[in-house]
């Protein structure tokens, strides 16, 4: 491969190297290239349609004779069909189609598994119907508690072998799990050194256990699928999902079709958060059903589910119980880590806790992190931003905390000096100048001294994720026309980043054109291939494709330019507005395109494999470790124990930042996502019947306007020389830190641990002792 | 005042769920909502179960629709006049997303019938325009990027077209912390609070405060379900 001089780095710290680029590749953008509109804080390019209500979402689609699906769920967690019969729902008033899901004899698994379906010329008239439906359930034992269920004798949760259903929203990487033991299904230790023999020989060990809860993703627009038969072999789906061709591949196995006969579209998405995959919902076939129905009944059918659905069945970011180890030799220097967690992913698999603990504080020796999945009866958890991660952060950073205030270090100096990101410990430096860390520890330590009853804490945590751009996925087309229209097209999604913006923004920095004359089509399966909005892969897998599909429609262009100009191809100039000039004489952009012999200039193209990693890699793959910090301000009344998140300071890196106000949109619904982790959300299940107690948005809290923190967002451009735009991710590694900083800054505040979140008001009462009968620190 | 006054939530009083109610409002403004909403005088006193005819206008336009009684407005806008602007995503008066003006206040769209609406003015986000151009505050929303996924800005929108409305020419003393308690009933997921705020304080004239996005003491009383 040819060798390309790059300067790489960031901030001040910049360095050249010499790196291997596929010869079809242009140059990458490094910290040389001088771009004008890459970048640039532009508002998004569709954000007229959003803010008038004329986007159009699954939600809105509405076709000529379209039917109104709904869906009967099992009320008991595990029980035994014994009779179902939906003759009485077929012939309800408006019902045009409906199907028994389950039969006799099936074996259900969790309260809100699908039973039945019935399509109608209202939603009202097919809910009306699923109370027709006759069923019969012999109840059978079940277990909801991922610590009992995971004790020998508890009831089993599943009779047979259990399969892995993984996404796009996976991180890549993660391993396959083993055969389960009872409930208990163990996945692959990470291990270093010896943590056994390190902990015994340790001068100060810090143990205890930590929980988190079970989360629910919630996007707005609920999972939802509307099927059209275009033919008896042939259909369009309309879709809530952040995976366009991972519906169209599902749809195709359901149904025995070709790829080329069915069309997915997805215009606008409401939110996915990881759990939107595949046709069905992670434990709903709604895929199948609507695409059944559509079929029987001959007419289109809409299934949307409703709020409660969307709690129950499809998706959540599983629970953990994590008991940690760490120790220290007799200079402070960290010597060992150990964490044993269990969680629950429901009926489902995946209850990991990211790769923080083994990843991230590199310079601890000895290292090791065992995780098992623990089976209940419960809706299966997906993928939710960033997978794992806070859970682990959470545990891992509390942790440190607590054994730096033993061995009286300054935490920040403790992270500082056991982390080996160059870019994470400038992060950690400079962040910590910017919050004030130093002064405002000292605030906080003299509040605690002084028993006062409002308190502000400080903490600091960590964030890790890598560049999972993947070379291939993503088939961009460009078109310029003879009229001078400019096209990029490609079939991604938009889950709400703007990326179609960004693809907008790439092709005019090519040709030097402003962003309104560039025509952006996504969202429809038809457009090209591509990757699913997950593992914070979309910028890096498809603006590089863009990039280079653009770059070579350029080529041609300019080869135009020379013929017409009558100068070689060397001395075209292409200036700003895609003014071409040569030999004293120039075109315009729409002059140079009406010479063009045909009606357009069309190229498709992708982009090779990640090809470079600077400053450091992502352990175990041959791609850039992307960094960021978040420090935490939170303000405790010790008499109510309320607790608010007042400010966050948020620091990070995803390479080349693409476009810094859609960035900083991102970045601030990580960290008020992981606020909302931190301090509000909990799914309650009801130990005895089984059932979600909180399946609705006014007893699942999701934190609202005056629940969050001033954010401050610090976005560092990385110029790893890793693909042809430089662009990495940004959606998970930015809420991965959060809710452990903020556990942190309650340490800090009332001097004693909450180990368990969401941190209300009671376990802050628990641990400072002011609980009749409680124990304590928590 | 001789309307039916069949609110969603009156409804479902009577059917004995008062209790779980009450907790997701505020109790000091639960009895303002129970007070007829909006009246005509040529209402028929009982209606249903069959649909029946209701009128109103819609974004300027005078608008018929015969629905069951037990159809709510949010449905009635969205499955039966084709109208994308509200979202229904709580079905329950918990987020906001269903936000329309009723004769110019704010109301949770999927907690009122379509026949409570007879004879009143309802606003879409699509009516906050001119036709096909934004209203400045829609403007300021692109130009904040005071939205990502998009699906809460309806009602964002909505609730703070409400709110300028309610301080008109004193838009120069709002602060952050009364938009925050305007939009305190209007969730969003993806995390663009921070710039709702920016965008309204500066089409209402006012300075940013330095603490443009951190929480504030409610400084206002006006809260959604006070009004009616």
């Amino acid at each position: 491969m040819p060798k390309k001089t790059l300067t790489v780095g960031f901030a001040d710290q910049l360095t050249s190297i010499e790196a291997e680029i596929p010869a079809d590749e242009p140059r990458p953008w490094d910290a040389d290239s001088h771009l004008t509109i890459v970048g640039k804080p532009l508002p998004r390019i569709d954000g007229h349609l959003k803010v008038s209500g004329r986007a159009k979402y699954t939600h809105d689609v509405q076709l000529p004779g379209m039917l109104y699906a709904a869906v009967l769920r099992c009320p008991l967690p595990c029980a035994k069909i014994t009779k179902i019969s939906i003759t009485g729902a077929e012939k309800a008033p408006g019902v045009k189609a409906a199907i028994a899901v389950a039969a006799r004899g099936d074996r259900i698994v969790f309260a809100g598994q699908d039973i039945a379906a019935v399509a109608a010329e209202r939603l009202e008239l097919a809910h009306d119907a699923l109370a027709l439906v006759e069923i019969e359930y012999e109840a059978l034992p079940f277990v909801v508690d991922t610590q009992l269920a995971a004790k020998a004798g508890a009831p089993s949760v599943h009779e047979g072998a259990v399969s892995e259903r993984r996404t796009e929203g996976d991180e890549p990487g993660a391993g396959a799990g083993a055969g389960p033991q009872g409930n208990v299904r163990k996945m692959p230790d990470s291990e270093r050194g010896d943590a056994s023999k390190a902990l015994k020989k340790a001068a100060v060990v810090h143990e205890a256990s930590y929980t988190t809860q079970v989360q629910v993703h919630n996007a707005l627009e609920t999972h939802g699928i509307v099927v059209r038969w275009d033919a008896k072999d042939k259909l369009t789906a309309w879709a809530s999902t952040q995976g366009i061709f991972s519906v169209r591949d599902e749809l195709v196995e359901i149904f025995g079709l070709k790829p080329a006969d069915v069309t997915v579209i997805t215009e606008f998405l409401g939110g996915g958060f990881g759990a939107k995959f595949g046709a069905s919902a992670p434990g709903s076939r709604i895929g199948f059903i609507a695409g059944e129905l559509a079929r029987k009944a001959g007419a289109p059918v809409k299934l949307m589910c409703d709020r409660h659905e969307e709690q129950v069945c499809t998706g959540n970011r599983p629970d953990s119980y994590q008991d940690v180890r760490i120790g220290a030799d007799a200079s402070g220097k960290l010597v060992a880590l150990h964490v044993k967690s269990l969680g629950t992913a429901g009926i489902g698999t995946g209850a990991g806790i990211g790769r923080n603990a083994f990843s991230v504080y590199t310079k601890i020796a000895n290292v090791l992190v065992e995780a098992s999945d623990v089976f209940t009866n419960a809706g299966p958890a997906t993928a939710m931003r960033a997978p794992g991660h806070p859970q682990g952060a959470f545990a891992i950073e509390l942790a440190i905390d607590e054994l730096a205030r033993k061995m009286k270090k300054d935490p920040l100096k403790l992270r500082i000096a056991h982390d080996e990101h160059p870019l994470r410990k400038w992060q950690f430096e400079e962040g910590a100048k910017k919050f004030g860390w130093t002064e405002a520890r000292a605030r906080a330590a003299a509040g605690r001294t002084g028993k006062t009853r409002m308190r502000s804490g400080y903490g600091v945590a960590a964030s890790i994720w890598g560049d999972f751009g993947r070379g291939g996925a993503a088939q961009v087309t460009a078109t310029v026309g003879r009229d001078g229209t400019v096209v990029v097209r490609n079939g991604v999604q938009d889950i709400g980043t703007g990326i179609g913006t960004v693809l907008a923004q790439v092709a005019a920095e090519v040709l030097s054109l402003p962003v309104d004359r560039i025509d952006v089509e996504i969202g429809r399966s038809g457009y090209g291939s591509s990757v699913g909005s997950g593992g914070s892969t979309t910028t890096s897998s498809v603006t590089p494709a863009v990039r280079n599909a653009f770059e070579q429609v350029k080529t041609k262009l300019v080869a135009l330019a020379a013929a017409q100009l009558g100068v070689g191809n060397n001395d075209v100039v292409w200036g700003p507005g895609g003014r071409t000039n040569g030999g004293g004489k120039s075109l315009t952009f729409e002059q140079l395109c009406k010479k063009m012999p045909g009606e357009a200039i069309v190229v498709t193209a992708s982009r090779a494999d990640t090809f470079g990693h600077h400053p450091m890699q992502f352990m175990g793959r041959p791609t850039q470790q992307i960094a960021g910090v978040q420090f935490a301000e939170v303000e405790v009344d010790t008499w109510t124990g309320a607790v608010r998140c007042t400010r966050v300071l948020a620091m990070h890196d995803c390479g080349r930042v693409m476009n810094e106000l859609l960035t900083k949109s991102q970045v601030n619904g990580g960290v008020i996502l992981g606020t909302s982790y931190a301090l509000l959300e909990e799914r309650v299940l009801d130990r005895d019947f089984g059932r979600m107690l909180n399946a609705n948005l006014e007893n699942y809290k999701i934190a609202g306007a005056k629940d969050i923190p001033e954010i401050d967002v610090v976005l560092t451009d990385v110029h790893a020389g890793n693909n042809s735009t430089g662009a990495i991710g940004i959606g998970e590694p930015s809420t991965i830190p959060t809710a452990a900083a903020i556990a942190c800054a309650v340490y800090d505040a009332i001097g004693v641990p909450v180990r368990s979140l969401p941190i209300t008001p009671a376990k802050i009462l628990a641990a400072l002792g002011r609980i009749p009968g409680s124990k304590g620190p928590t | 005042m001789t309307s039916p006054t069949l609110t969603r939530r009156g409804l479902l009083r009577g059917a004995g769920t008062a209790s779980v109610l009450a907790s997701c409002t505020k109790p000091a403004s639960d009895a303002d909502s129970n007070a007829p909403i909006v009246t005509d005088a040529n209402a028929p006193a009982e209606i249903g179960p069959d649909a029946a005819t209701v009128a109103f206008t819609l974004d300027g336009k005078a608008m018929t629709v015969s629905v069951e009684p037990r159809v709510t407005l949010l449905d009635a806008l969205r499955n039966d006049l084709g109208v994308t602007g509200p979202k229904l995503v709580c079905d329950r008066g918990a987020c906001g997303a269903c936000t329309v003006l009723v004769d110019g206040l704010p109301r949770n769209s999927c907690m009122m019938l379509a026949h409570d609406v007879a004879g009143a003015n309802v606003t879409t986000v699509a009516g906050l325009g001119n036709g096909d151009e934004l209203s400045a505050l829609q403007a300021a929303f692109v130009r904040h990027d005071a939205l990502q996924c998009g699906f809460c800005t309806s009602g964002m929108l909505t609730s703070c077209a409400a709110l300028l409305r309610r301080v008109g020419s004193g838009g120069s003393k709002l602060t952050a912390g009364a938009v925050r308690e305007a939009i305190s009933g209007n969730l969003c997921r993806c995390g663009t609070y921070p710039h709702v705020v920016a965008a309204v304080l500066e089409v209402a004239g006012a300075k940013p405060s330095t603490r443009s996005s951190g929480p504030q003491k409610p400084t206002t009383a006006p809260a959604r379900e006070e009004v009616g």
